[in-house]
């Protein structure tokens, strides 16, 4: 089969789901006496239709970028990194390790002022390559699968940020830190919420990543591993090694994500810091079929979605306003129907194989 | 019931596995089919008891033309098949397991099922726990609950591949006196599968013997032993004569080598290969011929003794630490773990050559044409290795093994090759034994073995015996291997039997 035939094909089918996860949703607000086409007009319009929408649209989409970026090469190398939220809190957790201690006021610590975004950067991509490497050990040297894995030590994750924003390091009635001090956060424009070296960050490590799987040694060896690991290893590769650092890395990214929710979205440590975009990472790359060229394209679509979702929530027309939760039921059916499109397009092309092989 | 077959043929790509196979099996009489690895005989069992239909021919029972289309269809006609892994479920109950496959009402009855189980069980003088779990069971005892169940459902003649691979002493006694029983006074018809001439001349009436997809032999027992080996293994030519060749130092070293192979022990195992040395390790599937090539790779565990790889320990060093030594190994199953489905040759060749961080795309795909060319594979640069044929897949995995070689390690290096192919592998391979690689490889083929080893390990019953005399012309060579492989060698049948015994039953 072509390359053109094969874009065609996966074009196809991903209109396809598109409009069955349409229909559904249409279906859900029409007996919910909603109006549906109003309310698609009136999410546009919300997601899309302003500058400072727009900005909100890129700013929602760098966390849910840069675990994709991360889970392109976990799943490339056929690791089901389900453990990328565990990953997501603890970045968030090590980020807010300093982002509490910085004072209102850092006028006069000079060029140190300069270092505080980059340390707890840092130290989020540390904390998420911890995770990440646990899972990584327990999966090479204790043989349990990384989905297992991850699962627990996300349960276990959660519980740490619950204990800490309950315990230590609460302010106020509610069970969060206080806001974290202007020096704390990521720089940001005022006017519009965007912040340029988020921006920065994120492409960069999306660039790294899209490079690495398609021009070095080590996205080759993912990729023989992801295929066949126990042939990979009769090749030469190093299969143990490849799977931690894959898994580390993407902790690492991971991590960056949990800041970005810490220093940007909420600025500051509440339960829910992942806010989903672990999760959100596993359904993007899911979506693309592990095709990186893909991510850029459907994050920013997957990013529309609660910006728009949001819009409706608020709104005060009664034929429109409708929970924001819709919009995740709408991505995850859109997800569904593409892995089944994809799965009978797989099927049909499997029967005209044989079909041509007999006749 | 009398169950004939006529010119039973069944082709799997290019190999003829039933190539007009005739054969009839009267009631109350036991039957043996004997033959070599990849004689046929799994394949014609398979045919008779419904796994798999024949491209052409018929089955008759009592005279009428019958068709299968599943087992469960030749079991309704009276055939059933005993599996050299039984086909239970292990994690149910041995009365579970017996109620399965009954044709019954929604609601199975237990207690009239618990009945049957024991009258069965007891008429073979077997003793079967309807409440213990299958998995608790010895081989042995699982063995007797499927031929239990077979009974139950009706079952008149009863097919047994490789029966007594794992039981103890005991019970390879038990299950021989019952089939004798069932065979003499309920007119059973009884086939055993087997390469073990020890079984045959104890339990058999007649003999089929398969070579190469085809009909060799039909005796009465008893027939000598001897008869019976050249009958499997054929007449080989005379051995080609090697042309004085120089060894070189000492590459291999196995020291008192004990490995866990799938149902056996190997202990004991010793030995010492040169540079320029080529050892062919023989003996029944799943003896710890391919365990102990994986263990010279470093890819599986010793119980005790050590390897050395030219006078330097191998433990704790893995396959690809190894690789960089000049060790390689090439397992039988190219696609499952040898090359990568969905990869390229480029992809291949990048993956194999080359240790720098960035992958020079041009550079590997003009290697990969290079390759191509050179050892004549029939693809492109970028044809994913899975679209490749058998043979191809092959010469892409020579072509890929590293240029300086000290050690090669091959695991039936021409499983499903043509004559040519296999000419030309063995070609390319004593091209690299010349450069003074030393080179152990399995293979099922006894002439294969015979014809291009300068010594021979003989793995048979968790002991491995090496044959240094293949010279010796007063001895057919492939004939005297068949009998070390089918347990008639070292010491007597007293000696493995003694040591069945005390295995522990897994």
């Amino acid at each position: 089969m072509g390359r053109l035939a094969r874009w065609r094909g996966a074009a196809l089918t991903f209109s396809a789901a598109l409009i069955a996860a349409l229909t559904l949703i249409a279906v859900i607000m029409l007996s919910l006496d909603k109006a549906p086409l109003a309310a698609a007009q009136r999410f546009i319009e919300g997601a899309i239709g302003t500058p400072s929408a727009r900005a909100d649209v890129v700013m929602a989409a760098l966390p849910m970028l840069l675990c994709a970026a991360g889970l392109l090469l976990t799943f490339t190398a056929g690791l089901w990194n389900i453990g990328v939220e565990g990953q997501v809190t603890m970045g968030a957790i090590f980020a807010t390790i300093i982002a509490r201690t910085i004072p209102r006021d850092v006028s006069d610590w000079g060029i140190f002022a300069a270092l505080i975004v980059p340390a707890e950067l840092l130290l989020a991509m540390l904390g998420g390559a911890l995770w990440a490497g646990v899972a990584a050990l327990l999966k090479i040297r204790g043989g349990i699968n990384e989905i297992f894995g991850g699962v627990a030590l996300n349960f276990i994750s959660v519980n740490i940020l619950l204990s800490l924003v309950n315990g230590p390091w609460r302010v106020g009635t509610f069970p969060q830190t206080a806001p974290f001090a202007p020096a704390a956060l990521l720089p940001r424009q005022p006017e519009l919420r965007l912040s340029p070296l988020g921006i920065g960050i994120a492409l960069a490590a999306f660039g790294a990543v899209f490079m690495a799987l398609r021009s070095t040694r080590f996205g080759l060896q993912l990729r023989a591993i992801g295929r066949n690991a126990r042939s990979a290893g009769i090749l030469g590769v190093r299969v143990e090694r490849n799977i931690f650092w894959a898994m580390v890395i993407c902790g690492a990214l991971a991590g960056l994500a949990g800041a970005f929710q810490a220093l940007f979205t909420r600025g500051r440590l509440l339960p829910n810091i992942s806010g989903g975009v672990g999760f959100m990472g596993v359904l993007i790359v899911l979506l693309t079929g592990v095709r990186a060229a893909w991510v850029l394209p459907v994050t920013l679509f997957f990013a529309v979605v609660p910006i728009g979702s949001l819009k409706l929530a608020t709104s005060l027309d009664s034929a429109v306003q409708i929970d924001a939760t819709l919009g995740n039921v709408f991505q995850g059916a859109l997800v569904l129907a593409v892995l089944i499109g994809s799965g009978v397009r797989a099927g049909l092309a499997a029967r005209r194989e044989r079909r041509s092989e007999h006749g | 019931m009398h169950v004939e077959l006529r010119h039973i043929t069944k082709t799997f790509g290019s190999v003829r596995a039933n190539d007009a196979l005739s054969l009839e099996f009267a009631e109350g009489r036991i039957y043996a089919l004997l033959g070599e690895n990849g004689a046929g005989k799994s394949t014609l069992m398979k045919i008779l008891s419904g796994y798999q239909p024949p491209d052409s021919g018929t089955i008759l029972i009592d005279g009428q033309v019958v068709t299968f289309q599943t087992p469960a269809d030749a079991l309704r006609c009276g055939i059933g098949m005993l599996h050299q892994d039984p086909l239970d479920v292990p994690n149910l109950t041995v009365l579970d397991n017996f109620m399965l496959g009954r044709r019954e009402g929604l609601l199975p009855k237990r207690n009239a099922a618990r009945e049957a189980l024991a009258q069965q069980a007891g008429r073979l003088g077997f003793q079967l726990d309807p409440f213990r779990y299958v998995d608790s069971l010895t081989i042995g005892e699982r063995q007797q609950l499927e031929i239990v169940r077979l009974l139950s459902l009706g079952a008149r003649l009863l097919i047994l591949d490789e029966p007594t691979t794992g039981i103890s002493a005991e019970q390879k006694h038990a299950l021989f006196s019952a089939l004798k029983r069932l065979a003499a006074q309920e007119g059973m018809t009884i086939i055993l599968v087997s390469h073990k001439l020890e079984d045959v001349a104890a339990l058999c009436d007649e003999v089929y013997v398969l070579r190469g997809g085809k009909l060799v032999g039909h005796c009465q027992m008893p027939t000598p032993i001897e008869a019976l080996v050249t009958l499997m293994f054929g007449q080989s030519l005379p051995r080609p004569t090697r042309s004085a060749h120089a060894l070189g130092e000492e590459i291999l070293r196995a020291e008192a080598v004990s490995l866990t192979a799938r149902r056996l022990t190997v202990r004991d195992l010793s030995l010492s290969v040169r540079s320029g040395e080529v050892i062919g390790l023989a003996g029944l599937d799943g003896s710890g011929q391919s365990d102990f090539l994986r263990a010279c790779a470093g890819l599986q565990a010793l119980n005790s003794g050590r390897i050395l790889l030219a006078g330097m320990p191998i433990h704790g060093k893995r396959y690809p630490e190894l690789l960089r030594l000049g060790v390689a190994y090439a397992p039988s199953g190219r696609l499952e773990e040898g090359l990568v489905d969905g990869l390229t040759l480029t992809e291949h060749f990048a993956l194999t050559a080359g240790n720098g961080m960035w992958i020079n795309w041009r550079g590997a795909a003009t290697l990969a044409a290079e390759q191509i060319a050179r050892y004549n594979i029939r693809g492109a640069p970028h044809s994913p290795v899975q679209t490749l044929s058998g043979g191809n897949q092959q010469r892409a995995l020579i072509a890929l093994l590293p240029k300086n070689l000290r050690l090669l390690l091959l695991e039936d290096p021409t499983r499903g090759l043509d004559v040519e192919s296999t000419a030309w592998v063995w070609q390319q391979l004593l091209a690299r034994r010349d450069q003074g690689a030393a080179i152990l490889f399995t293979s099922p083929d006894l002439d294969e073995i015979v014809t291009y080893s300068d010594r021979v390990l003989v793995f048979c019953e968790g002991k491995a015996t090496l044959v240094t005399d293949l010279d010796d012309p007063s001895r057919n060579p492939v004939e005297r291997l068949g009998e070390l492989i089918g347990g008639k060698g070292f010491g007597g049948k007293d000696s493995w039997v003694a040591w069945r015994g005390g295995a522990a039953p897994r």
